[in-house]
């Protein structure tokens, strides 16, 4: 492993990052040859408890980014560290939300968010009683015993974030997970992430689309330009929430991000 | 639900029609009793089989049962062991690339050309109908069974292995209930291809079972004979397929049940 960086900052630092990404580049073997760049030299670190959105069109690579920091993919060169602790795969305090249709459609509401704690070490009736928990926490606990395919999507969504919740992870990442939604329950949802997030502190990578979404949401918001990915501008949001959408402010960091975007 | 009873009106109408068209064509002499046997032919014909036996002695009980014991020799032979041999092949990427040419190729053969064969090897008795029966069933359950396998949705995938849930857990607790659904479809389809060989497998060395039946009959120049054993044989398939669905949603209460379960 060739490190990269030449200021590597010990764990015991008081002001270590949550999350710190290093000269992460990814490149994918194309068929017929050659290779694609997806990432190049992405470098980020990340504070504890921050929100933090990533915007870009479709292909900038940032699903790929996300996958490498929840350790499901590897990186080509660089690396992840989370808490000063090298990523080499899932569960080491990641907590992943999907787009859509990732709960197990055979399993119950309450049995999904066990299944996320099947790793712990801890007897079955304890899983579920944290299973339960969280499901009153995203304000599901009436509809435990129910089959995904009997909620709705934005219910699904909810489900999928306790899930997500059950390792206790100190970081969750977000995979555009509203996309699917109607313009209604996507607002609702961000304001339900915006409490849970109140009450669980968490450090959240949010991937997603749309601009006025990371505006409402973030702390701070990065935008990722295309071919190869690479991270164009690194904008802090600092804004009181709840957040208007026809505040001022607002509206400019609105039109910074869609000319960063559309330049 | 008016418009449904409508249409169901309307089809009865239009069977009763043709019934009558054909009793009345063939009283007057327009048309042959042995090549449009009338519905009054069928009903004593029906009569002769339950008490007098076609041919003498043997009922439309006893052709019926042995029958169904052959079918379901061979089906549940074909299952047991394409169930677990398709969960292997679909879960080892090798031997899939290695099988499926020839699982392409066994199950492209037509099953009634092998009957020659078989008969050298297996001799006319039942052991040939019922590995006919079995030939037939397996190859598309056992296509079914790898394709349930090899198909899970990659998403539910990413989603377990980021709760830290790999190899045989993964396999048992996701893999194989994702693929449950398809080998349920599998089974019904092979159930079909079994009714289609059981004629053609009673065709030689014996004068039971509704395939004997309807051979027998055509040598008699009994066509509403025949037409009784095809009914007979539509009506059991109709039932043993309705007897799977309900067996599926039973055990898979999640799906939501399939909406050509009972095809």
């Amino acid at each position: 492993m060739s490190r990269t960086g030449p200021e590597r900052a010990s764990s015991a630092a008081g002001a270590a990052p949550m999350i710190d990404i290093r000269h992460v580049r990814k490149q994918f073997d194309v068929r017929g040859g050659g290779e694609a760049l997806v990432l190049d030299d992405i470098n980020l670190s990340i504070a504890a408890n921050q929100f933090l959105s990533i915007v870009g069109r479709s292909g900038c690579g940032k699903t790929t980014l996300l996958n490498i920091i929840a350790g499901l993919d590897a990186a080509s060169g660089g690396e992840v560290l989370i808490a000063g602790r090298r990523v080499v795969g899932p569960g080491q305090g990641q907590g992943m939300v999907f787009q859509q249709h990732a709960l197990f459609p055979w399993l119950t509401a309450l049995e999904n968010v066990v299944f996320g704690a099947r790793s712990l070490p801890l007897a079955k009736a304890e899983k579920i009683d944290r299973a339960r928990e969280l499901l009153q926490l995203v304000g599901l606990e009436a509809s435990a015993g129910k089959y995904p395919r009997e909620m709705s999507g934005g219910m699904q969504q909810r489900i999928a974030i306790a899930r997500a919740l059950a390792l206790d992870p100190d970081i969750l990442l977000m995979d555009e997970p509203f996309g699917a939604l109607d313009e209604l329950t996507r607002i609702e949802m961000q304001q339900e992430l915006l409490r849970i997030w109140e009450a669980r502190r968490k450090t959240v990578v949010f991937i997603t689309h749309s601009i006025g979404e990371a505006l409402t949401l973030s702390d701070r918001v990065i935008l990722l330009a295309p071919h190869p990915g690479r991270v164009a501008r690194d904008i802090a949001i600092d804004l009181p929430r709840p957040r208007s959408r026809t505040d001022r402010r607002f509206n400019e960091f609105y039109e910074q991000i869609w000319s960063g975007l559309s330049s | 639900m008016r418009q449904q009873l409508i249409q169901a009106l309307v089809a009865l109408l239009l069977i009763a029609a043709i019934l009558l068209g054909v009793e009345f064509g063939v009283r007057e002499g327009y048309l042959k009793a042995y090549e449009f046997p009338p519905a009054s032919r069928i009903a004593q014909g029906f009569v002769e089989l339950t008490t007098v036996g076609f041919p003498t002695g043997v009922t439309i009980w006893t052709h019926t049962f042995v029958t169904v014991m052959r079918i379901l020799k061979g089906y549940v032979a074909a299952i047991v062991i394409a169930v677990p041999l398709g969960l292997l092949i679909g879960a080892v990427p090798v031997l899939d690339k290695m099988t499926a040419p020839l699982i392409v190729f066994f199950r492209s053969v037509a099953t009634l050309s092998l009957l020659p064969l078989a008969i050298v090897w297996f001799g006319a008795g039942e052991l040939t109908k019922v590995i006919l029966i079995g030939y037939g069933c397996f190859w598309v359950m056992l296509s079914n069974v790898i394709a349930g396998v090899k198909y899970v949705d990659p998403a539910l995938i990413r989603a377990a292995r980021s709760f830290r849930v790999s190899g045989w857990t993964l396999y048992r607790e996701v893999v194989l209930p994702a693929a449950l659904p398809r080998m349920f479809a599998g089974a019904r389809v092979a159930l079909g291809v079994g009714f289609m060989v059981i004629v053609g497998a009673e065709m030689i060395g014996t004068i039971q079972g509704l395939g004997a039946l309807i051979m027998e009959a055509r040598s008699f120049y009994r066509s509403e004979i025949t037409v009784i054993g095809m009914l007979v044989i539509g009506v059991l398939g109709f039932l043993i397929s309705s007897g799977l669905a309900a067996f599926e949603r039973l055990l898979l209460p999640w799906g939501g049940g399939s909406s050509e379960a009972s095809r």
